[in-house]
Parts: structure tokens; sequence; C-alpha cells
């Protein structure tokens, strides 16, 4: 099986490289049979791909520790979902994650591609190939997951306690459908470059990957800085740390893209920004990924060293990058522009929302970048915290989140500034007044938080307001209205939510910043805390036994008003010990939107424990937020909108079909 | 054999994804002037119900009703340009074909030969530890033993078994484990408490401590002539610097041995060692050597005497990477002294008064320490 697998892999590159070159010649030629090659190779290549990987998680899940990876990074005794998910807990794994899902992207555009223009279709698929070639031989030169130990030792070295955890079996692949997904955006730019022209359903066929990919990639930081949030124990949800500054900045391009995409496609102006951007996005996918399994970071997550992997990364990042690049340079001013608008218009807010975004995309590449170049350049190591990301990087933002209300109220093409604001004066006099009772009635809320909580709700009344706005809210009677608003385009509500999802993180990132309590003390058995207004009795330390470490428990009792107490949260110190490390299995209690969090310190010689708690106001909001602007994402995706753009004697087959153009 | 005819039957399945579109007749394409208009149409019709909600002025939908009529016209003018027209191979078109379809055998096969490893079959876990254990490596039996004992962890037969065979593999702690769980279940014997003894020691590299101690005493109250247990006290004296006692027992142990016990050649051995180095620097600093200590294990003496050098060595290079380590250090110099190293162990001694500076408290204690050993300071 293991075998098979392997050899399913070589298979898949060789494929790879078929439908890099025949597809791409058969374009240049002209010729329909050459080109009709790109889509059964994909989905071949997909399949042994897809093979492959199965072949390697059947081999963690069977502990075949002949398999050189299954024995550095899995351990007998680990629970079954651990081997199963250290499948791609580890370096050469995830690259065939990242491959597999590659090629599932690539066969999923020559599976409902049909409506493409066969040279546009073949063209994506070439540039896909290629990008699926380099990584199979990255993968096949410098990471072999098969390669195989003879004799087989009995024992593995375990998997790295901090990744033995459900929040990193999700992480991990969505971020990669994320990361990957933008992968289609470039390929649809590239092969629009080639041709050396736009037609004019591209954004139509583009928006739907850049939505999936954006969908996943927010799913996936939002999971990342949750499982960081609770398994490293520190409390905190964002740390400006570069492996999360990786992921970030693909998400501050895609969201750029996403919004220039709609006046590409609904007004066809910005075209030569919206292929850059696209580019650019997937671009910098490849720079989280080279930043993250090149070991160039040491960091919290950088669990991969090794320098001739880095040598092979950036040589595939200048390749594409360059490459892609070069041929913008030369074939952009090719391409025609259209689509007139004023500043001030939907068109103009979109394009102001990618000059923040851009901009902020910038400092967040050089705040990731700068340390690393220091590094090269001289000895010194120099770490750019949060200090540099807040006051960069949040000024930038504030103003956007600011007229994002705006942007969803304007008219295309010429609006008016006035009556939108005077459509949102509720919003705003709620906002207003909500920074008000922070300011007076919360104790110890600074003028920011007090600003802060009410930019949140600026947001999350301006989205309701977009919504009630078009659907004739006070305008029409009760029923048209509701009528009204359940007609409206899916896009209308995915928007809506999006910039909802936005205003809960800002809220719940607002709530735990400036009104979390911390407190460090030493306690012992039998003893309570109070951290505002709960109250806490550690109940006592508790040693027990997992299936491959070793814990020491420490139990707290809630104490409720009555004194009784009402419940329990437990925290735990794990030892594991094939690779000798501790973990901090950090113990949260959900109170409505907001969480107590304990972490266990070390053990005094008295039996005493240090004891860290914290109270997290609203801290949920921020993953909520999360959710909701994939909640949003996914209602645009089943917007009718997305499904046109075939030629109407193949109408039928779409509507029979409905996600025609979709996974 | 199998794994090859799957790798053929791939190789076939992904040559036939090349060959088949190929090979295929060609369905007539549709223009990309068709998509085009398409989308027009449908932007056209997206304006009527954005002017119809009041998302874009009439003035402005009229303009961009113009700006789309404007493309589609474009379109028009394009469109008898367009269509694709190829169908027939051409010489390059065929090239090309051939090329691509004879590349995905001979590229899969070439790499797989270079990097794979047909001959080696899937080996999980659970499969290897079921097989028969005629056939099964070491290694194996023992995965299988510490199988059988997790889920039967009250056997104490088992930890007997199990417990000298850690003690051959070096695992050390896991042997001193072993015998705790047999002396636990099954009850005290003479040689399980040696057995107990002899990891506890070799698990601190040779030196025997109180725990090792007291393990060899319980020994030989069950059995006075259990010749492990006699030989590792006699040690400990030495260790201790009580050479000339040591000697008075190794010497007795001789009296008592038969003279095909196995043990006569391990306390010649260090009668000699010790003897030697009672000549060469007269003090109480001179432990027997490592060897010594070991011959009595079912390693030869230099083996295990390379072991314990390695050790120490290892400790001493942690030491010099990370040295504010008080405890290391002392562990160096008695590690040093036991193996009767005096200058290695003052040169250490030297190292680590130097790093925590000659006046620190530290200082003081690892003087002390090694006078507690018969150490002088640097002189």
């Amino acid at each position: 099986m293991v075998e098979t697998g392997h050899f399913a892999l070589v298979l898949a590159f060789a494929l790879s490289l078929v439908q890099t070159v025949v597809p791409l010649l058969g374009a240049r030629l002209n010729n329909q049979r050459l080109m009709a090659v790109g889509g059964p190779v994909a989905v071949t290549g997909f399949a042994l791909t897809a093979l492959s990987f199965a072949a390697l998680a059947s081999a963690y899940a069977s502990s075949d520790f002949s398999v050189a990876s299954v024995w550095e990074n899995s351990h007998s005794l680990q629970p079954l979902i651990y081997k199963i998910t250290g499948t791609w807990g580890n370096h050469e794994g995830s690259m065939l994650l990242w491959v597999l899902i590659l090629t599932f992207f690539g066969a999923l555009v020559a599976a409902f591609g049909s409506n493409l223009p066969a040279t546009l279709r073949a063209n994506v698929l070439a540039v896909q190939g290629a990008i699926g070639a380099a990584f199979f031989l990255f993968i096949l030169a410098t990471s072999n997951p098969f390669i195989r130990l003879n004799p087989a030792p009995i024992e593995g070295r375990d998997l790295n306690p901090i990744l033995q955890d459900l929040g990193l079996a999700i992480h991990p692949p969505f971020l990669y459908l994320g990361y990957v997904g933008f992968s289609i955006c470039f390929s649809f730019s590239v092969a629009a470059l080639i041709e050396g022209r736009i037609d004019a359903s591209w954004a139509r066929w583009v928006r739907p990957w850049t939505l999936v990919a954006w969908m996943f990639l927010t799913g996936g930081i939002a999971m990342g800085s949750y499982w960081a949030y609770y398994e490293l124990g520190w409390g905190g949800f964002w740390f400006w740390d570069p492996v999360e500054n990786a992921s970030f900045m693909p998400w501050l391009a895609g969201t750029a893209l996403l919004h220039s995409a709609i006046v590409m496609e609904k007004r066809s102006a910005l075209k030569i920004w919206t292929l850059l951007l696209a580019i650019l996005t997937f671009s910098l996918s490849l720079l989280g990924t080279f930043l993250v399994r090149s070991g160039v970071l040491t960091s919290v997550h950088a669990f991969a060293t090794d320098p001739t992997r880095g040598v092979f990364i950036l040589c595939i990042l200048t390749l594409f990058i360059g490459g892609s690049l070069a041929l913008f340079a030369l074939r952009a001013s090719r391409l025609t522009t259209g689509g007139l608008f004023h500043p001030i218009s939907r068109e103009g807010a979109l394009v102001l929302n990618n000059l923040f975004l851009t901009t902020a995309t910038a400092t967040v590449l050089v705040g990731t970048l700068y340390p690393l170049a220091v590094e090269a350049f001289s000895a010194d190591k120099i770490s750019v915290g949060a200090p540099f990301f807040n006051l960069t990087f949040g000024p930038l933002m504030v103003p956007l989140l600011l007229v994002v209300p705006f942007g969803p109220l304007l008219a295309w093409k010429r609006g008016d500034v006035f009556a939108v604001a005077q459509r949102l004066m509720v919003a705003f006099a709620a906002a207003l007044l909500a920074t008000l009772v922070t300011a007076l009635f919360l104790d110890g809320a600074s003028v920011f938080a007090a600003l802060g909580v009410g930019l949140a709700v600026w947001l999350i009344l301006g989205a309701l307001t977009d919504l009630a706005v078009k659907s004739g809210f006070r305008t029409v009677a009760t029923g048209v209205m509701v009528r009204r608003l359940l007609g409206l385009p899916r896009s209308v509500f995915g928007t809506a939510f999006a910039h909802l999802g936005l205003g809960l993180t800002t809220l719940g990132i607002v709530g735990t910043l400036c009104f979390g309590t911390e407190k460090i003390l030493s306690m012992h058995a039998g003893e309570t805390v109070e951290l505002s207004g709960h109250t806490l009795r550690f109940v006592g330390l508790y040693p027990a036994q997992g299936p491959n470490y070793a814990e020491d428990r420490g139990r707290f009792e809630l104490i409720g008003v009555s004194g009784s107490p009402v419940g329990e949260i437990s925290s735990a110190k794990r030892f594991y010990p094939v690779r000798q490390m501790t973990t901090t299995e950090s113990g949260i209690r959900t109170i409505g939107f907001s969480q107590l969090y304990i972490s266990l310190g070390d053990e005094g010689k008295d039996g005493s424990v240090v004891v860290r708690l914290w109270w997290k106001p609203l801290v949920t909001l921020i993953w909520g937020g999360g959710l909701m602007m994939m909640a949003g994402a996914a209602m645009s995706l089943m917007d009718r909108r997305l499904r046109v753009g075939a030629p109407s004697r193949r109408r039928k087959q779409a509507s029979a079909l409905p996600s025609a153009t979709l996974p | 054999m199998l794994f090859w005819v799957i790798a053929a039957i791939l190789t076939l399945g992904a040559s036939l994804a090349v060959l088949l579109p190929l090979a295929a007749s060609v369905k007539g394409a549709s223009s990309s002037g068709e998509h085009d208009l398409e989308v027009y149409r449908d932007q056209l019709s997206e304006l009527d119900r954005d002017a119809a909600r009041g998302l874009i002025q009439p003035a402005e939908a009229a303009e961009a009703r113009t700006e789309i009529a404007r493309r589609i016209l474009r379109l028009d003018n394009a469109g008898a340009a367009g269509g694709a027209t190829a169908g027939r191979a051409s010489v390059t078109a065929r090239l090309v074909a051939t090329i691509a379809v004879l590349a995905v055998p001979l590229v899969s096969w070439g790499l797989y030969v270079k990097l794979g490893s047909p001959d080696l079959p899937s080996q999980p876990l659970s499969e290897r530890l079921a097989k028969n254990p005629a056939d099964s490596s070491v290694d194996e039996l023992v995965a299988r033993a510490e199988a059988h004992l997790a889920a039967n962890p009250a056997d104490g037969r088992g930890w007997d078994v199990l417990a000298p065979v850690y003690l051959r593999m070096q695992r050390f702690s896991d042997a001193a484990g072993a015998y705790r769980n047999a002396i636990r279940l099954d009850g005290d014997s003479a040689v399980r408490q040696a057995g107990l003894g002899e990891a506890i020691a070799s698990a601190a590299g040779g030196i025997v401590s109180a725990d090792a101690q007291d393990a060899f005493e319980a020994a030989l109250k069950l059995d006075p002539a259990n010749a492990k247990a006699s030989f590792y006290l006699a040690m400990a004296l030495a260790q201790e610097g009580r050479a000339k006692e040591a000697t008075t027992a190794w010497q007795a142990m001789l009296g008592r041995l038969p003279p095909d016990s196995p043990w006569r050649g391990a306390v010649e051995q260090a009668l000699a060692k010790s003897g030697s180095s009672d000549v060469a620097s007269g003090g109480a600093t001179n432990g027997p050597d490592a060897g010594d200590v070991d011959a009595a294990s079912s390693m030869s003496p230099q083996d295990r005497e390379t072991m314990i050098n390695t050790m120490v060595a290892g400790l001493d290079d942690k030491l010099r990477q990370n040295p504010r380590d008080p405890e290391g250090w002392m562990r160096l110099v008695r590690s040093y002294v036991v193996l009767g190293k005096a200058d290695q162990a003052r040169e250490a001694l030297g190292r680590a008064i130097a790093v925590f500076g000659a006046d620190s408290d530290q200082a003081k204690k690892f003087t002390a320490f090694a006078a507690s050993l018969g150490l002088a300071a640097t002189e």
C-alpha cells in the first residue's frame, strides 16, 4: 500500500508535466485535441494524488514505522484521531496535502469548466499543472513522505504534543484550501495574460473561486487563532507572529481581490488591477508557504527546518512570482480597460477599500520580512511585534472600518454621500450612544475603548441598515418589506453578513483588549479567588494518565451567587514522555459571549500552584465574527449571478446543475 | 508482485487519460464571443433590476447601458475572426501528442525506480506484533511483551522476563521499573533485587547510589551468596573512597566463588585496576575504573567502558554549551573522580569555578564538594 502511494505520487508528477505542456501548446496551435487533454489529465492527476495521500494516511493510522515520516511524527499509543491528523501535522505530509488540494481545484476546473472558452480552459489548466509540477518535484526531491526505513523501528518519536489537538486537525486543511484556492485566480489571470485578452465573463469565473478561497482562509485563520488561544496557554488570540502574518497577508489581499472583482464583474472596470491583485494574492500565499515551510522563521509554529527545502521553495517562488509579473508587464498594456465612474460611487468606494487593504498588506509584509532581512545582513535578530503593527496597521484599519457601511449603500457610477449619510443616521446615533455609555458607565474604560465599541456598533448597525434600506424598511408596508427582503439577491445578504461579522470581530477584540482582567497568583487547594465578579474555588490538583501522556489536572469550581458551585473548570499540565515535552491545557468556561480562562503554572514546594486567570469579555465574538464572514461568503456563492456566463445553449444544463461553476 | 501489477494498472490508466482525448473526435466548440454576449446580456438585465431598486440613478443607468451596448457591438466585429478552426492534427501536434503519451510511463517508472523501495512491504504495527515470534526481531518481541503488559499490568512473570531484556538493551530506567513491578507482584527474590540494583546503578552511569545499595543489601539478605550484589557493594565502597575495604571485600568474594563462576574474571579485573590506581595516585580519590563496574553485566568490559566514557563526555559537552548548571558540574566532577581521572576532575572543577566566579558562593560550594571527594582545587 505504501509503495502504491509512492508510485501514484510519481505518476501524478508525470501527469502534471503533461498537463502543463500539452494544453498550452494546444492553445498556441489552436488544436482542439491537444487542448482537450488538460481536463482528463487534471482529474486523473487528482485521483492519483488522492490515492497517494490515502496511502500515507493509512500508514499513519496503522503506525507503519517502516515509513520514515511516520516514525518521526507518530507513536503507537496516540489516539487514532491524532494518528490520522498527524498525517498533515508534519512537513512532508502537509506538503502532500498542499498538492492534493491544488490538484483538487484543478480537477474542479476540469470537471465544471465545460462552459469556459476552450483556450482559456486549456491555459488555466496548464498554469495549474505547472504549479503542481513544481510542488510535486519539490516533494519528491526534498520532502518525500514515502522514504522507507529498513529494518523498521518498533516505536515512533511521537507527534509534537502541541499539535495533538482537534484544532490542528481542521486548521491546516482549511488554511490550505484558502491558500491554494487562490491558485485558481492566479491561473485564470496568467491564462488571460497568455491569451492577451480578458473575456467579459472572466470576473464571473474568478469570483466564486475567490469567494471559496477567501471563505476557507477566513475559517483557517480563525481556527488557527482559536487554537493558539487555548492550546498555547497564554490567553492571547493573535500574536503578530510571522506564521500568522503569512496567512493574514493573502487574506488581506484576497479581501481586496474579492471587492475589486465585483467592480470588474459588474462594471467591467478595474480589469488590470484585478488581474494584478489575483497574481499578488497567490504570490503572498506562496510566500506564506515559503516562510512556514522553509524554516526561515523560528517561532511557535515553525517545526520544519532544512535549508535545501528553503532554497527550493525560493526557486519556485521566484519562478512563479517573477514569471507572472514579467508576463503582466509585457501584456498588461494590451488589455482593454472599460467602465467609467465618478470618484464618489460604489466603484470609488471599492477602490478606496482596495487602497487601504493593499497598503495594510504592505505594512504587514514589511513587518514580517524586515526582521528576516536584518537577520540575513547582520548577525542581529530583532523581532517586530505588536507595537509596530498597532502603530501602522491599526491607523490604516480604523478609517477603512469607518467607511465600510457607506460602500454597499452608494449607487453605482455616481453616488450621493449625503443621501447615504442620512440613511446611516440611525446607525451613527446608536454608535455615538454606545460610545458615550461605554465612556461614562463602564469602569476603567479608556477613550480608545469607548471609541472602539462605538466603531463596532457602527459596523454592525451599518450592515443591518444596508439590508433595511434595500428592503424598503419604513417606506413600504411590512408585508411588502418582508417580501422584498427575501427577494434580495443572495450577494446582498453575503455583503451584509460579512460586514456584520467584521463588526462582531471588532467588538470581540475591543472587549477583550480593553475590558479583560487578569490575575496571577499562587493558590492552595480550597482557596478561592475573585475575578471580575466571578468567584473560583481551587479544588485541588489531581494526577491522571492519558494514552501517551501523564497530566496534573487542576480542578476549579465556579461559585454562584448563592455560594454553591455552579460549574467546574479544569486546566491541566500534560507531560509527554516520548518528546520530553510539557504542554498546558487551558481551562475555559464560556459565559454568554465571554470566557473565563485558567492556565496552570508551576507547582510550588508547599503544594501551592501558580494559577493564571483571565476574564475575557466578548472574546468568542472574535471567532464568531469569522464564522459570520464565512457565512456571508457562502451566501454570496449561492447568488445566481455567479452561474451566468455560459452560452445560452448550455443554460439548460446549468440550471439543472445549480452549482455548475462551483465545487 | 502484486505491487507491480497495481503499478502497471495505474500507469495504464494515466496513459489512457492522455491518449483518449487525443484520439477522440473533436466536437464543435463555442467561441468566446458567445460567452461574452451572454455576460453582456445578463449585465443589461441586472442593470434594469438595480435601476428598479434605486441602486443606480436613471441617467447613470442609461450611460452604463450605452457602455455595454458598445461592448456588444465590438464583440460582433471581432466575432468574424473568432471561432476554433483546428481539428486536423498538424505534424507538430502529432509530435507533441506522441511525446506526451510516452512521457507518462517513462517519467514515472524512471523516477520510481530511483526513489522507491518496491520490495519493502507495508508493515503496520499490529501485523508486526501478531506474526510468528520466531520471525520477530528482539525489538518486536519486546514491543509485543510491552503491549501484553500494558493490557495485563498485574502479570508479574511478564515483568520478570522483560526486566533483564531491558537491561541488556540498555533501557535502564525501564529495567528498574520492570524489576520493581516484578518484586511488587511476585515477591522479593535475591535475583530481582540484585537486578534492580544493577538497573539503578547503570542508569546513573555506573555509580552505585544509596537506592542501588539498598537493593543490593536486600538481595544479600535473601541470598548471602549473591555474587552480583556482593560485587556491586564492594564497588560502592570503592566509589566512596574506601579502597582498602573494597579490596578486602573483593578478595573475600574470590575465596567464596566457585571456580567456574563468571564473576571470577570481573572480580580479578576489579582488583587489578584498584590495585594499580592505588599505586598511581595513592589517595582516596582513586575509584575503580568503569570497566570494572560493568564487567559483570552482559556487555563486554570494553563496550561498557566506552559507553560510560561517552556519557561523561556528553555531560561535559552539554556543560560547555550551557555552563550555568551547578548540579551538572558536581555530577561531572564526581564522574571523573569515580572514573579515576583526577586531572580531568580538577580541570572540570576549575571550569565550574570560572563560570560562577572564584568568589561566588557557588564556587565555595564546588570547592567544599571537591574536598569531600578528596580533590583539591586547581593547584
